[in-house]
């Protein structure tokens, strides 16, 4: 083991650290003394970060820290290796993000030696949160040819402008999709991912008007205190796992419209092309066109509270009546597989044989629609009893693109 | 003497666009999932909790074949009441009222498909 460090963080004479197994790292540019990370680290001895491997399988089942993993095992039989390294990263950011590259090349090292046992890395599939992104880009990065890279909001200070080596990045492994929730600038907004990383893009609901909830309220989001506390401070930034995790249950319930901005999609984007819209989260490598476009940006609302998935559907109603009134539209849907709740479709000023059309993020997939409900009021008191209808409706599916 | 009035006026618009209930509110306006003590504190318009131990918050009415409950004095509830137009096929009883577990199924008494 060698290691020589110039004991000033700030001074930084290029220097250099090296261990057995993982090889040498070095706090040279671009890993050090760039305009993003200007202070000088190295990264942890490997027995300091003590990165450790958990395995999970359908037979040893016993649930360990990662919901996620016991979910995945409801749906297919996998190996699922929760990596921990908690002792490297409760510590200074500056460091934590340092630490990444020792984490990184453990997976790597880990690969290499499935190789031995003849198992293709293109079976991996590692998923990273945060940091943990950026641990998996450096793994990638370390052993070319793994299948699959999800990075769940990746971390944005420390990363983000700074070259494809040190950050999570498409050429990391065959096929990298990205959950971004918290996109907003890290000062003022404390955000924290990163926005130019790769291929599949997925912005939910807006990237940056996530759904938050009051102080007190986020605090005691459920009856354990300490995911509630979680939720407090990184609300949104847990957000993206949480989909993640939906999203092996809901297979559909998570479409990404490819759009060039999310003002766009709330207006425009619909439905899905012909080929399919690729989905949110799990089943993200299902998009046929996966690797035709280096750089695709997705857009997709989500609900607020638990039971995350939505399905997108597009109604247009035109009116029928007499008068001019003031007020708002309701539309349920119905369908075979069921009915929605009633969504406002507009407010104001509503004038017969006007057709108003807007989305709806519905909670429940219905199926073949059946039949619409249609239901106004008035927003002030009206004693000449207006009635108004609607003349028709018009229901798009956003999955399909059926009328 | 007209340019002071128009200013005023002016300030009187942008004070009412300022004073405008906001999007989110704490003690009323609440969103879905925040904490409540009444209904009337919801947007939605319903304070709901899963038991009488639980805590209560914002969520929405029920749909159409959803579970509800008759309008209660409480203003929280264990099953949400209906969405307007709506109405819950539960029969009042006395000790339901008391304990809040009027129990029944949205439906819509205009429909002639769904008989109650």
């Amino acid at each position: 083991l060698l290691y020589i460090w110039s004991n000033n963080p700030f001074l930084g004479s290029s220097s250099e650290v090296c261990y057995d197994r993982l090889g040498c790292f070095t706090d040279d540019i671009p890993w050090s003394g760039t305009a993003e990370r200007p202070i000088y680290r190295l990264p942890w001895s490997p027995e300091k970060i003590d990165a450790q491997f958990f395995l999970h399988t359908k037979e040893n089942g016993n649930s360990y820290q990662v919901r996620t993993n016991v979910r995945m095992l409801t749906v297919e039989d996998v190996n699922c290796i929760a990596v921990s390294w908690k002792k490297g990263a409760r510590c200074q950011y500056t460091q934590a993000s340092n630490n990444v590259r020792v984490v990184g090349a453990e997976i790597a090292y880990f690969v290499n030696v499935l190789d031995q046992y003849s198992y293709s890395p293109a079976n991996v599939h590692i998923i990273g949160h945060s940091l943990g992104a950026h641990v998996a880009g450096e793994a990638g990065k370390r052993r070319p040819g793994i299948g699959r890279i999800t990075g769940l909001d990746p971390a944005q200070p420390y990363f983000q402008d700074t070259p494809i080596e040190v950050r999570l990045d498409k050429s990391d492994a065959e096929f990298v999709d990205v959950i971004h929730t918290d996109t907003a600038p890290t000062i003022p907004n404390l955000g924290s991912s990163l926005l130019d990383t790769c291929c599949l893009f997925f912005f939910c609901y807006g990237n940056i008007a996530l759904p938050t909830k009051d102080l007190l309220s986020a605090a005691l989001v459920s009856i354990h205190l300490f995911t509630g506390t979680k939720d407090f401070v990184a609300c949104n930034h847990l957000r993206s796992y949480k989909y993640y995790s939906d999203s092996i249950v809901y297979p559909d319930g998570f479409l990404g419209y490819a759009c060039g901005s999310y003002d766009a999609f709330k207006v425009s984007c619909f439905p899905c092309p012909s080929g399919g819209c690729p989905n949110m989260g799990h089943y993200a490598d299902k998009f046929k066109g996966k690797t035709s476009d280096s750089f695709v940006k997705l857009y997709l609302n989500t609900a607020e509270a638990k039971d995350f998935p939505l399905w997108r559907y597009q109604v247009s109603v035109k009116l029928s009546g007499s008068t001019k009134v003031t007020g708002y539209v309701n539309i349920a849907l119905y369908g075979d597989d069921g009915n929605t709740r009633q969504h406002q479709i507009f407010q104001g000023s509503l004038k017969p044989d006007n057709t108003y059309t807007a989305f709806v993020d519905a909670e429940h997939k219905v199926g073949k629609v059946t039949k619409v409900k249609f239901l106004w009021n008035n927003s002030v008191l009206n004693p000449t009893l207006p009635k108004l209808g609607a003349a028709t409706v018009t229901v798009q599916f956003g999955e399909t693109g059926e009328v | 003497m007209v340019l002071p009035l128009r200013l005023l006026l002016a300030t009187l618009l942008v004070a009412l666009a300022l004073g405008a209930p906001s999007e989110q509110g704490l003690i009323f306006n609440l969103d879905t999932g925040e904490l409540c003590l009444q209904s009337a504190q919801c947007k939605s318009g319903c304070c709901q909790r899963d038991s009488g131990l639980s805590l209560a918050r914002c969520s929405p009415k029920a749909a159409e074949t959803q579970d509800c409950s008759l309008k209660s004095l409480y203003g929280v509830y264990y099953k949400c009441p209906c969405e307007s137009g709506l109405s819950c096929d539960a029969d009042w009883t006395i000790v339901g009222s008391i304990t809040n577990t009027d129990y029944g199924v949205c439906y819509d008494k205009r429909d002639p498909t769904t008989s109650r």
